[in-house]
């Protein structure tokens, strides 16, 4: 089962883009389950949510490490054991680190007997309110970004030129390996082309990386 | 195995920096001890809303685990409870806020504080001062509150708070100044119960959240916590911190701060996330004993082995470092972060990270 992480920050456009995904995807012909935010409202085609989705409690940072994991985990194998998508996609909160969702996604193979391969995770940059967000919340941003492997600049059917090479600019700077796509999730602008790469490509699992990680500080001389 | 020194000899040299026998332990065991009780089957949802459930699962746990410190950790959503917001309660899970009292921008200012000793707060209060007399020729104990900007973030999505600190800023502050008046009230209480310390979560002190100037503006030295931190000293208390984020605001929170002890996380996959070695290297561990940092899950997914090997490695790294640092015993191999109160979580991992530590623990230098 493919986990496909949807991150961003409140407002940049995750539910409106993810509905349009799931849309795609259903097309092609998968079997698509949906996690969204408890927490935050939704307030675009919440029939397709209750058709498709599920919400889940705030799928949030602060303590990634021990109390949200297990929460999570539990939610992705329900999911598993009575729906058995092929592809799940999760809208985290903007407070949340992917690494942290895919490692509790992770867990979830206990309950289930499938393994979690990992989509590329796409973050979401919200370029018309591009200033205000390198302003306010910018350390939140900033770690989405850190950890995509994909951004992807959105909503540009209404930014300007200006705000979306500031987007670029932003997010070349905290994540230059990271794929740069532009779109807009309201006009279904580059989400084609991103579920092409939900289903073709992979990202590396929390399980393995920590290993290696671990390994090389032990053996490796890094400290 | 008899050891040479008790578990408050041990954890008093360690706080003044003397030799110790070995390095003190602490895996920070706090709900998955209600499983040390009896037959095992006491739920979580039990252990967390009775005070005499909670005190006899932590006291039944140190000796259990033998363990050299006694923290009252519940879960994170008591405050938020308290103050009205709907927790999910259910049997074993760690309860969780499933309906935030602040939706909207006009909720800060409405928020109204409950009595301390009602709710889950009064759990905690009456139940420290049983575990905290009951332990008090065994262990050090300490009391544990959630800070006042985690008390926010759990009262509403955190999301929203982080962008109402610059879009409802004063609301935002009001907020905090009512949790935080809550929160001087429950460190008097706090205070009555006597633990030897007061432990703060301090979790959003976080470099992928905020800046300086951000957590100085909204918990930091100079606002709330620092009143509350010298609060807890009045109160006849030792401070404490706690805060399992990836990147630690070392700075404010052990230099400015100033806690006798300060627990925290590791993760590997961060960049710029501190270990133990980096930790003691760059000096926090002079004047406060750092405890960390080994992986909660690994309680709960590794083998006995793994955590042997980890434990060992752990006590390994920390032992030169403290060595080439000049220091004797600062450090408390401790787990980053709670150890998962789950069901599924292995009493023998525990045990046996606690036994690594007698076995391996010795600073030589
Ligand atoms: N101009 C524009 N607005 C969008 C686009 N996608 C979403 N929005 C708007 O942005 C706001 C937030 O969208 P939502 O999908 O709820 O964002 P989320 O909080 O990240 O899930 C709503 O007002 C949407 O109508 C887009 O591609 N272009
Ligand atoms: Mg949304």
């Amino acid at each position: 089962m493919k986990i496909a992480q949807v991150a961003g920050f409140l407002g940049s456009g995750k539910t409106t883009f993810l509905i349009e995904l799931a849309k795609i995807l259903v097309d092609r012909g998968h079997r698509i389950a949906i996690i969204v935010n408890d927490v935050g409202e939704i307030n675009v085609d919440a029939k397709f949510i209750e058709m498709y989705g599920l919400k889940a409690k705030e799928i949030s940072g602060g303590c990634i490490c021990c109390q949200v994991a297990g929460n999570f985990a539990n939610t992705i194998a329900i999911l598993y054991n009575t729906f058995k998508p092929d592809i799940v996609i999760v809208e985290p909160s903007g407070v949340a680190i992917p690494w942290g969702l895919k490692r509790a996604a992770e867990y979830s193979e206990e309950e289930m007997d499938d393994v979690i391969v990992h989509a590329p995770v796409i973050t979401l940059v919200d370029s018309l309110r591009i200033e205000e967000l390198m302003q306010s919340v910018r350390r939140l941003v900033e770690t989405q970004i850190r950890e995509a492997d994909v951004v992807f600049i959105n909503k540009v059917d209404s930014a300007t030129k200006e705000k979306i090479d500031l987007s670029v600019q932003f997010s070349k700077a905290i994540n230059p390996n990271a794929e740069i796509m532009f779109g807009s999730g309201r006009n279904n602008q580059g989400v084609k082309e991103a579920a092409t790469l939900i289903e073709t490509r992979t990202s590396p699992r929390y399980d393995e990386s920590y290993e290696k990680e671990m390994l090389k500080r032990d053996y490796g001389g890094g400290a | 195995m008899t050891e040479k020194m008790t578990h408050i000899e041990r954890v008093l040299a360690s706080l003044g920096d003397q030799p110790v026998d070995r390095l003190t332990v602490y895996p920070i065991a706090c709900g998955v001890s209600r499983r040390t009780i009896g037959d095992g089957t006491m739920l979580y949802k039990d252990w967390c809303s009775d005070p005499k459930n909670y005190a006899q699962g932590l006291i039944s746990g140190q000796k259990y685990f033998d363990l050299d410190l006694t923290v009252g950790l519940m879960d994170l959503s008591v405050i938020a409870g308290d103050f009205g917001s709907h927790v999910r309660m259910d049997e074993q899970n760690t309860p969780f806020v499933d309906d935030p009292v602040i939706k909207g921008p006009e909720d800060y200012e409405k928020l109204q504080a409950p009595d301390i000793n009602k709710g889950r707060s009064g759990v905690i209060l009456e139940g420290t001062k049983i575990f905290a007399d009951a332990l008090k020729n065994e262990t050090i104990t300490s009391g544990f509150l959630e800070g006042p900007l985690l008390a926010l973030t759990q009262s509403a999505s955190a999301e929203k708070v982080f962008m109402d600190m610059y879009n409802n800023r004063s609301a935002v502050h009001k907020a905090l100044g009512t949790f935080t008046e809550y929160l001087r009230d429950m460190v008097k209480g706090m205070g009555q119960s006597k633990p030897a310390a007061c432990m703060w979560d301090y979790l959003w002190a976080s470099y992928s959240c905020l800046g300086d100037n951000e957590y100085d503006e909204f918990e930091g030295q100079y606002k709330y916590a620092g009143g509350l931190n010298e609060l807890v000293g009045k109160e006849g208390m030792a401070l404490a911190i706690h805060n399992c984020a990836d990147l630690p605001h070392l700075d404010t929170q052990i230099k400015a701060m100033k806690p006798a002890a300060y627990t925290m996380a590791y993760y590997p996959l961060i960049p710029g996330s501190p270990s133990a070695s980096e930790v003691i290297g760059k000096g926090y561990a002079d004047n406060c004993v750092v405890c960390g940092n080994i992986d909660p899950q690994g309680y709960v997914r590794w083998s006995q082995e793994k955590m042997q090997k980890t434990t060992m490695n752990l006590c390994q790294e920390v032992k030169t470092a403290l060595c080439a640092r000049g220091l004797k015993s600062k450090y408390c191999i401790a787990s980053g972060c709670e150890v998962p109160p789950s069901v599924t979580t292995r009493l023998e991992n525990i045990k046996t990270m606690v036994d690594t530590v007698k076995q391996y623990g010795q600073v030589t230098c």
